[in-house]
Order: C-alpha cells, then structure tokens, then sequence
C-alpha cells in the first residue's frame, strides 16, 4: 500500500481514513480504465495529434526572453535587492541610539 | 458475433496504441530539435545574485495540527492558512494577530484561499468539498453563512480564485479539475485528462483564460478554462508533482516535486529547460514560488529547509532551516517584500 499522506502507521491503515479513501479512489480508476479503454486510446491520440501540430520555438530564444525579463525587472524585486526596513513592512524599524 | 466484435476491438485499440507511439515519437523529435541550448550555460555570462538576507521576520502561531495551505490576501497584509486541526485562520501579517478562526466540521483541510475582494474565504480538503465563509469585518459568526460551492469524489488538493473573484477552481484526488461559480456553487467546466490525483494548480498571472495543474501522474499539464481542453502536457518529472506556479510573464512556470527536484518548463518551447537538484537532495519538493522579477525560486521541502535557486544559473544560492517539520506550503507577497512558508511544525513563518 501506498505511504499514506495522514502518515499513519501501517498497522492503522484499516482505521485510517485518508487510506481508506486513496484505495477508493484507486478502484474508481482501474473499473473506469477497463470499460472505456478504446475511448481512452481515442482521446489520447487526438491530444497527442493537438500536441503535435503546436508550433515551438527553440530554447536559446525562451532563455534570452527569461533572461530579458529578469533583467528588466531585478530592481523591482524587494528579495533580490533587498529594500531598506524603513520601506519594508516586514522588517524591524531601527530607532537611533545616542551613543 | 461477440468474437469477432472482440477482435475488432482489439485490432482498433491495436492501431490506436501504434499511433500513438509515433506521435509520441515524432513529439520527442520536435522538442529535442528545439533544445539547442541549456538555460544555464546562456546564462553564465550574467553576474551572481547578491548575497541573501533573508531572516525570520514572524512565526505565525495558533494552528494545533499541521499546517497545510496558505494563501495571500491581495491587501499585501493578511493571509489565510488551513491545518490538519480542521481551523482555518485569518491573520494580520504585519501585526502577527489571528483576525479570525474558522472551525470546520472535519478535519485536514488541504487547501483555503482568499478572494480578490478580502471578504471570501475558501478551503476544503478529506470532505471532497469546496466551502466559503464572508468574513466581511462586521460578521459575527462567519461560520453559519458557510455554503458548500464544489463537490468532488475524492480529497480537494488545491482550491483557487479566480482574478474576478466570481469563480472558484479546485483540483482533487478524483484526478479532475473544475471551475464553479461561487454565487450559484454551478460546476461551470471541467477538467479532464490526468491519470491520477491532480494536487496543485496555478492560474495564469497575466490572463485569466489558462491554469496550470500538477498531478501524481508525474505530469503538469496547461489548460483552457473556458473550453476545459488541455492545451500542453509536460512530462520530466520522476515523482508526484506537489506545486506548480506561473513565471511572471505567463509563459513559463516551475514544479515541485517527490523526485526532490525543482523543474522550469517554456510553454513556447514546449519542454523543460532547466532543472534544479543537487546529488545530496533526496526529499521530496512539495511547494515552490517565485520572486517578482522571477530570478529566485523558493522551495520547500521534507526536509524542513526551504531552498532558494537562482532560475536563470540553475544554482542553490541560500538554504533556510526553516522550520521542525516539513515545509508543506510557501507564497510570496502579492508586491514580492516577503515569503510566507507553512510547516508540519504547526506554525507559518515570513521571511523578508
């Protein structure tokens, strides 16, 4: 059986309930995959044949316009660049100490 | 007769399968074809990100059981958060105070999400059901006006609001999708096509008319709300995929998952580009999200640690020790000041 998402021990598995409805789902599944299997082969090869007349584009120019973005954006970004704490609700305000 | 009807059936799902095979084929042709680069080595030239600062800056306590969910209010100010425990709490980030606690009937709630307006808020989980309580400020008691809006045959994984704030999306271990409006809790479309539990979704940041879904079926796919067809599928993955989530311009979106890896996907290029690992990662990624300018990737993992990689070099470039438990889900603040992550260990935590 699979590990249980509840993390339950195996020896509980019959009493847990996130098992118990995992398994049912399971069987939902395998019962509807045996009677519809030449609907499922149909719907498969029409989204394949979707797939296939996508146009790409190659991955040099997807990772020029990531990186295009990313430039054009990285001042905006309070994580990269860090903000000062008098503008970051998050941070602590330092009050000044007259040493 | 029933003989050779059989035969039939056997020689169609025969050819069926065989066309399949080759599409699938000539599909990995395609896209190998398109892999002319690594995202990394166009990236080598780019200088290093700054060194991180990021600390704790509030731990959130109150749930009783794990923390499951989160999810931001667009006031940049409050989120919600929803735990094992059956609570689902309302908190004021900045003031590190519970505005509201909201018990429901059962418990592990999966998933909650705040509406666009601030006055919504959703969850559901083990019931199969997608419930909404107003929490408008001069309720009194949020929970009598509850209404169940969806209704699935299996757990509710992840529910989300649409921009409008009229419709709802929830995916769930039934292995569907689907879009409900919240006024009339009317199942407007639905999503079919993944083999197994779908258990995370993301809507697209730049229109409203696609959404992003990973399943247990190792994929993610990308689909058309309004028609319900799956425009893109993508496989790589060795594991359940546990968190998906949009770059910023829309085109592009980065998985977590049991594999212990983080993968980015171009939708224009229609396959990965880059994947995040390290030999020592063997815990299962199970949330992730990205900085405003989308150069940092945050992901949490079973291992207690969030880590957090550059997207353009494909590096580690900070390991935060987060929290005693698994880090279960993580979402940066709608104007990207800060990252709120939720933990098995029972509280949330921001980081800024």
């Amino acid at each position: 059986m699979q590990q249980c998402e509840a993390d339950c021990h195996p020896d509980l598995q019959a009493d847990c309930s996130v098992c118990a409805l995992s398994s049912t789902a399971a069987k939902y599944r395998h019962s509807n995959n045996m009677s519809n299997s030449i609907a499922q082969a149909h719907k498969t090869v029409d989204q394949l044949r979707f797939e296939a007349q996508i146009e790409r584009i190659r991955v040099s120019k997807a990772a020029a316009d990531l990186q295009a973005y990313c430039e054009q954006h990285a001042r905006d970004d309070p994580l990269l660049v860090g903000v000062p704490a008098s503008e970051n609700p998050f941070k602590e305000k330092k009050s000044c100490i007259v040493l | 007769m029933a003989a050779v009807a059989a035969e039939d059936t056997e020689l169609d799902l025969d050819a069926l399968r065989k066309e399949a095979e080759t599409l699938r084929s000539r599909l990995e042709e395609e896209r190998r074809k398109s892999n002319d680069v690594q995202l990394r080595d166009v990236a080598s030239k780019l200088e290093l990100v700054p060194p991180l600062q990021m600390k704790v800056r509030r731990v959130l306590k109150g749930h009783q059981g794990k923390v499951l969910d989160m999810d931001w209010s667009t006031d940049k100010r409050r989120l919600v958060s929803s735990s094992q425990d059956g609570k689902v709490i309302v908190w004021d980030a900045f003031a590190n105070k519970q505005e509201r606690v909201l018990s429901m009937p059962t418990t592990w709630i999966m998933s909650c999400a705040f509406s666009p307006s601030g006055d919504i808020i959703a969850c559901g989980g083990l019931d199969n059901k997608c419930t909404v309580f107003p929490i408008d400020k001069d309720l009194e008691n949020p929970e009598r006006k509850r209404r169940t809006i969806a209704m699935h045959t299996s757990f509710m994984s992840c529910c989300r609001f649409v921009k409008s704030g009229y419709q709802i999306l929830t995916s769930s271990g039934d292995c569907t999708c689907a879009l409900w409006d919240v006024d009339s809790s009317q199942l407007m479309q639905s999503f079919h096509g993944h083999i197994s539990d779908v258990l995370c979704l993301d809507i697209s940041p730049v229109h409203c008319r696609t959404f992003l879904s990973g399943s247990s079926d190792k994929t993610a796919s990308l689909w058309d709300i309004r028609t319900g067809r799956c425009v893109h599928s993508f496989d790589g993955h060795d594991g359940d995929i546990n968190g998906v989530r949009f770059f910023p311009t829309g085109e592009s979106f980065v998985t977590a998952s049991d594999d212990g890896t983080c993968r980015l996907y171009d939708l224009r290029a229609d396959r990965e580009v880059a994947l995040y690992t390290k030999d020592c990662m063997i815990f299962a990624a199970t949330c992730v999200d990205i900085s405003k300018s989308g150069r940092l990737m945050f992901a949490g993992y079973n291992d207690y640690t969030v880590n957090v990689w550059d997207v353009l070099k494909c590096v580690r470039v900070g390991r935060i020790y987060a929290h005693d438990n698994k880090v279960t889900c993580l979402q940066r603040s709608p104007d990207g000041t800060a990252v709120c992550s939720g933990s098995w260990d029972t509280t949330l935590k921001l980081w800024a």
